[in-house]
């Protein structure tokens, strides 16, 4: 479910932002429209992607969370900086040092998702991305290949060497 | 005055912090000599790089001289509209990582695969996949060394007061030294000398920008006072275009081989947990610079502390030179010409492994005796960019143009998507690479030779990187039919978990 619910937001953020390409194209240049398709298309393709990388047995979890806040964040950046009125000017307020769409973008895109994602892989990594049976799975499939590519089965492009190494175990792999 | 760097920087500070440099350089090479013994630890460090040597290498690989020089030059030019080259890195580490980290990882621990097109080759089946891929790979490294070799030498001359002839051989002579000797591992360690002195040099700067400038609003009432545009979220360009960046920069990362690469070399692949908070904010501390000497500079122009800069790239050196003690200065002048290196380093390794293993397993061949063959693949590389910087003159930016937008599109479909979907195949996958191939190649020479521009806003490496994965959705449906019976029950446990 989540992986066709990522290729579909993926296949939309594309044609998005293809849309926000082909505009420019018009005669007398992009139309004032044109970064609007391009500002929710980018959120909406690297949150897509991310929910199709992070996906397992269907299901992101409880990272929906962070899923969602990037898109916000993304997504709602961008539009502010976007929306709100030009107000840079001599004396304008600043907001931690910059004028207020600029701190949007500056603090909001560039800081705010480093405060959330990376945070969210670490502590889901074992339920969500990798654990030491997962390795172990991946590491007898492999063994379980070369087998039977050695014994004439239809060899792929890239392979490892003929006669499989002994792997020692993963670190912390139940034996 | 403005200082650029091709006006020299010689000062004996300066020259010693280089050469010092270039002793450790040598150090590690012969370390890392000693523990190259097979192919695999020549172009994937035997699988056996721990978390933080891993992390820092990987942010070190991340910025190449451009961050330090170009970058800084750029948001000069053109004001904050220059960041979004480098704000996507809030969320591109830990996209990489859920994206492509752990299959990688995983492929490498099934098959002992050791490169990117391995990867696709293994995915699809497909040797012509894995062949395309390779030619890509090779097309994009050839303009990046090239351009990485003119800087190494544009670099080596301002410190050495060499000329630029010599500056790229002697670059180059360090960089193939190193390269040939201890492969990726001495590339690895090399990186990670230089990623942490130029991380504690990037703060220290952005520290000295603050106190001069009076802090970030001291900085920006200076700047809104003469040039309010340049705060603009979209700087000087329009907001189409910087999108524009932040899309090609975002989701282009994911076919980055120098990063994407990497990952097969992590000794745990548990150790991916912490990777993505480790990396971004190394890259955080790194890209300070990028951001402070930019509007640094800017801001000391408007009020008229100093003279507008004779050229972009002199936003850096002047403000060094200037600003800070000459120690510091040589710090990051110093580490410029390790970041360059260290990029030739990645790439070659890269480029020498596409041709002793990829492009014969793709020509149905049986790659023998790799590591002697990967370490002469790797010396006529180096030479061959090293010639091609010093023969082709202003070809030499032309090829530099499109790496990055090259290896987006002709990978991010293909490796990225492909991995984590069971519904593509080869077909796609061959067609998605052609595409952004052609669609680079040819509106990218048109460019370059004045023949046909693009609208404003509108850029070859965005445009071909979309098309490219439309394409490889367009294509992979219609062919779905043979989707499930292409992949290889590892490979697809591997892309399950």
């Amino acid at each position: 479910m989540a992986k066709r619910f990522a290729l579909a937001l993926l296949l939309a953020a594309a044609l998005a932002i293809a849309a926000a390409y082909a505009s420019a194209f018009l005669p007398g240049g992009a139309p004032s429209w044109a970064p609007w398709p391009m500002a929710l298309g980018i959120p909406a393709a690297l949150v897509g992607v991310m929910v199709l990388g992070a996906s397992r047995d269907g299901r992101v979890g409880r990272l929906a969370i962070p899923f969602a806040f990037s898109a916000l964040v993304l997504g709602g950046g961008f539009a502010a900086a976007l929306a709100l009125p030009a107000t840079e000017a001599p004396g304008v307020p600043l907001y931690l040092g910059l004028p207020l769409r600029a701190a949007v973008v500056l603090y909001g895109i560039g800081l705010f998702p480093i405060v959330v994602l990376p945070i969210a892989y670490a502590l889901t990594f074992s339920e969500q991305t990798l654990n030491a049976d997962d390795i172990e799975r991946v590491r007898l499939a492999g063994l379980e290949w070369a087998r039977g590519r050695d014994a004439g089965a239809p060899p792929s492009a890239a392979a490892r060497p003929s006669t499989p190494e002994v792997i020692p175990a993963a670190p912390g792999a139940r034996t | 005055m403005s200082q650029t760097l091709s006006g020299g920087v010689q000062h004996p500070a300066i020259i010693a912090v280089a050469i010092g440099y270039f002793v450790v350089v040598a150090l590690i090479s012969v370390w890392a000599t000693r523990r190259t013994k097979t192919a695999k630890d020549f172009f994937v460090a035997g699988h056996g790089i721990g978390l933080v040597a891993l992390t820092v290498a990987s942010v070190s690989t991340s910025v190449s001289g451009f961050a330090f020089i170009g970058g800084p030059g750029l948001i000069y030019t053109i004001g904050l509209g220059a960041m979004y080259i480098v704000l996507p890195a809030s969320v591109t580490n830990v996209m990489g990582a859920w994206v492509l980290a752990k299959r990688m990882r995983l492929l490498g621990e099934a098959r002992g695969l050791m490169t990117i097109p391995d990867a696709i080759g293994a995915r699809y089946r497909s040797p012509a996949a894995q062949g395309l891929s390779g030619v890509a790979i090779l097309i994009g490294i050839l303009g990046y060394m090239a351009t990485n070799a003119l800087a190494m030498g544009v670099v080596i001359d301002a410190i050495f007061g060499v000329g630029l002839g010599w500056g790229i051989w002697v670059g180059m002579g360090v960089t193939l030294a190193y390269s040939v000797a201890g492969g990726i591992l001495a590339g690895i360690y090399v990186d990670v000398f230089q990623g942490t002195l130029m991380a504690a040099a990037s703060v220290l700067v952005f520290l000295a920008v603050l106190k001069v400038g009076g802090g970030l609003a001291g900085i920006s009432t200076s700047i809104l006072a003469h040039d309010p545009s340049f705060l603009s979220p979209w700087g000087k360009i329009t907001p189409l275009a910087a999108l524009s960046f932040f899309f090609v920069f975002g989701m282009g990362s994911l076919g980055q081989p120098q990063g994407v690469h990497k990952y097969y070399m992590l000794k745990d692949p548990l150790q991916l947990r912490w990777y993505p908070l480790l990396k971004t904010l190394g890259l955080i501390l790194v890209l300070l610079l990028y951001f402070g000497v930019g509007v640094g500079v800017k801001s000391l122009v408007a009020r008229g502390a100093l003279t507008p800069l004779s050229a972009p790239d002199a936003a850096t050196p002047t403000f060094l030179l200037r600003f800070t003690p000459v120690l510091l200065a040589a710090l990051v002048f110093s580490g410029v010409a390790a970041a360059t290196m260290s990029a030739v380093n990645s790439f070659i390794n890269i480029a020498a492994a596409v041709v002793t293993h990829d492009l014969p397993i793709a020509l149905g061949r049986k790659p023998r005796n790799e590591l002697a063959w990967g370490r002469i693949s790797t010396a006529v590389l180096a030479v061959a960019a090293a010639l091609l910087a010093q023969l082709s003159g202003s070809m030499v930016a032309f090829l530099g143009i499109f790496g990055w937008g090259l290896f987006a599109c002709t990978l991010v479909p293909a490796l990225a998507i492909g991995l984590n979907w069971e519904g593509a195949t080869k077909e796609g996958a061959i067609a998605s690479i052609v595409t952004g191939l052609g669609v680079t190649l040819t509106f990218e020479t048109l460019n370059y030779f004045k023949a046909y521009t693009f609208p404003t806003g509108v850029t070859v490496s965005g445009l071909s990187l979309v098309l490219s994965i439309l394409v490889f959705f367009g294509v992979s449906w219609l062919t779905r039919v043979r989707a499930q019976a292409g992949i290889d029950p590892d490979v697809r446990l591997v892309m399950s978990v």
